[in-house]
């Protein structure tokens, strides 16, 4: 007996009845359809989720200064920023860097005061790093020849209730050590998709800092975006070899929580599908248990003359993945199109906006779904039908053969 | 040839125990064409099943070519019964999503034949019951009587020591029974194949050249024709 064979007799037998087959496929699509697109939106969720933390504030990679990261003290900048610029002018795999003079202070108006993060920019290279200037709901991303004129974020306007022209005080430790104070007005307010970032950064340029605190003399931060997500590692490997007194870290060694969450995401998402599947499982499993009581006759005639259990046990799990092979192609399919069109078209979710704010993406998804999920889950919707096929073909196995056929 | 000794096959039925078969003594000699008959509930069927290997005995011996069949584990009667029994069942029992001829060829397929050889000796076998040109007919696309031809030849197929048939002709017209039955007949004659029916029909016990007759469990008669 080959098993060519018993697949010919496993693929026949899964069309003899059209209808019940045709009820479990269609499950199987929808299953594995509907667990896609929430895979999907999952995955989404979590890539705008980094996207945005990447793209407003992270970059792919930041140079620091090795003892800035311990106290973020004013005066701990980063040694030697002219021959690391130079280099990172003259490395195709960077796209893009900025610098940024950085101070925690406190945010005051007339409103109340609240601590904050200074990023002092320079704001024609920070366009090329970070998307702030993308994100702006009023005013204008230093548009204005004032040195100092601040950009807020929506939450905090909202907070000290600022608005366009707004004046506001900055109070924060000078290099001396004594509380220094600088005054800004509001040139813009924006929204990047993220309420925590925005209740804790404002933007000014970095001239304002540097010409009030004269001591001051270098950045804290270099912010700096690749050509491709797969050479941040070499680079950032690359670029730490260059000085020890710097520290180079990529996104996920600054926003430790959002690499977590990510690695998190996909193990949960595989529980998440093994769940929906092994519900489906049984709807499989009933099936099958009805196809083999009503050929009872039938397997008991092939044990009768001389096929193994073995052979009776492949033809039940052959016939039970067949109905999964049916059905993936379909549900991968139409997954395939639905993400398609909702990358391009996207999901509009601004119903619940200020909750996904919070957590720290916008209110469009505009989905998208690594081809491994199709790959690994179609892999576990077989797994499953396998499994599910155990239960009635040991069924099939208890057939008595002399009982099945009614006679010999 | 087949030598039943001191067979006995007892059911417990709702805790009343049934002798089906009742301490039979039997021997069908290589060639014979025999129909067993009897009433309903007389244990030909559990008497063909036992021979079969189908059913196991409580006591006695099932001794087919001087192998004791009935002390044989599962594993080794359904190694047995594919290459020594062809069965013919009531209800043809033929695999409805092959065609006439892969059904004729599941059993050679089982034994490890080459597709040449099996395609050869299913066309012959088909040839043989008269389906020659019916090979690629499913059974749905076939009557009663040529479906139970084509189960004929899935039994012929495995080249077995003799073909157990239980009521072969029960669901058939009376052409067809005919038909059947001259087939089988030259088969017996031919190829000296030995034939076992458990049978109601007239026709059949006309046609048999031996007729053991068995009423609650035990031979009541036994005419060599």
């Amino acid at each position: 007996m080959n098993l060519i064979t018993l697949i010919k007799i496993g693929w026949r037998n899964i069309w003899r009845n059209k209808k019940r087959s045709v009820v479990v496929i269609l499950s199987i699509i929808l299953g594995l359809y509907g667990g896609l697109i929430i895979v999907s939106l999952m995955t989404t969720l979590n890539h705008q989720r980094m996207d945005t933390a990447i793209n407003t504030y992270l970059a792919d990679i930041q140079i620091h200064n090795k003892n800035y990261s311990n106290e973020y003290s004013i005066i701990d900048t980063i040694p030697n920023v002219q021959d690391l610029e130079e280099i990172l002018k003259n490395d195709s795999r960077v796209k893009a860097f900025s610098k940024r003079a950085v101070i925690n202070g406190m945010l005051s108006n007339s409103t109340g005061s609240y601590g904050v993060n200074v990023l002092g920019i320079h704001p024609d290279n920070e366009i090329k790093v970070t998307k702030v200037y993308s994100k702006m709901v009023e005013g204008e991303y230093f548009v204005s020849k004032r040195p100092n004129t601040m950009i807020v974020g929506k939450k905090l306007a909202d907070k000290l209730n600022l608005k366009i022209r707004s004046k506001v005080v900055i109070a924060f430790q000078d290099t001396n050590g004594d509380i220094t104070s600088l005054l800004y007005r509001i040139e813009g307010i924006f929204r990047s998709g993220n309420s925590m970032f925005d209740d804790y950064n404002v933007f000014v340029k970095n001239n304002s800092i540097f010409s009030n605190l004269p001591d001051l003399n270098g950045y804290h931060e270099i912010p700096i975006l690749t050509t491709h997500n797969d050479i941040t590692k070499s680079l950032k490997f690359d670029l730490q070899q260059i000085n020890d007194s710097i520290d180079v870290k990529s996104w996920d060694d600054i926003a430790v929580e959002l690499a977590y969450a990510n690695k998190m995401m996909s193990s949960f998402l595989y529980i998440f599908m093994l769940i929906v599947l092994s519900g489906l499982s049984f709807g499989i499993i009933n099936t099958m248990l009805m196809a083999v009581l009503e050929r009872k006759k039938e397997i008991g005639m092939l044990m009768s003359i001389g096929m193994t259990k073995i052979y009776i046990f492949l033809m039940i799990c052959f016939e039970t993945v067949f109905l999964s092979l049916v059905s993936i192609p379909f549900a991968l399919l139409i997954t395939y199109f639905t993400v398609d069109y909702f990358s391009v078209v996207g999901i509009d979710l601004s119903v619940v906006a200020s909750g996904l704010e919070n957590f720290g993406v916008g209110s469009m998804f505009y989905l998208k779904l690594p081809s491994e999920y199709y790959i690994n889950l179609s892999m576990l919707v077989i797994f499953i039908s396998f499994i599910s096929s155990i239960f009635p073909a040991i069924r099939a196995l208890k057939i008595n053969p002399a009982e099945a056929t009614k006679s010999i | 040839m087949i030598v039943i000794e001191k067979l006995k096959r007892i059911y417990n039925q709702g805790g009343l125990e049934v002798n089906a078969v009742n301490n039979i003594d039997l021997k069908i000699s290589d060639g014979e064409f025999t129909a067993v008959v009897g009433p309903s509930g007389s244990g030909k069927t559990t008497l063909l099943n036992c021979i079969g290997g189908l059913d196991n005995p409580t006591s006695g011996k099932v001794i087919i070519d001087n192998e004791v069949i009935s002390s044989y584990s599962s594993d080794e009667m359904i190694k047995f019964r594919l290459n020594n029994i062809g069965f013919v069942f009531q209800a043809y029992n033929l695999i409805p999503v092959l065609t006439a001829k892969e059904n004729i060829e599941m059993i050679m397929l089982m034994q490890g034949y080459n597709k040449q050889d099996m395609d050869v000796r299913s066309r012959e076998l088909l040839n043989e019951v008269g389906m020659g040109k019916m090979g690629e007919r499913r059974p749905s696309q076939l009557s009663g009587g040529q479906q139970q031809r084509v189960a004929v030849a899935r039994a012929l197929a495995s080249k077995p020591k003799f073909i157990l048939a239980d009521e072969p002709t029960a669901n058939l017209d009376s052409k067809s029974t005919a038909k059947l039955l001259d087939i089988m007949s030259r088969l017996n004659k031919q190829e000296n194949i030995t034939f076992v029916f458990s049978t109601h029909d007239q026709r059949v016990i006309d046609r048999a050249r031996r007729v053991i007759t068995i009423e609650d469990g035990k031979i009541l008669k036994d005419i060599k024709k």
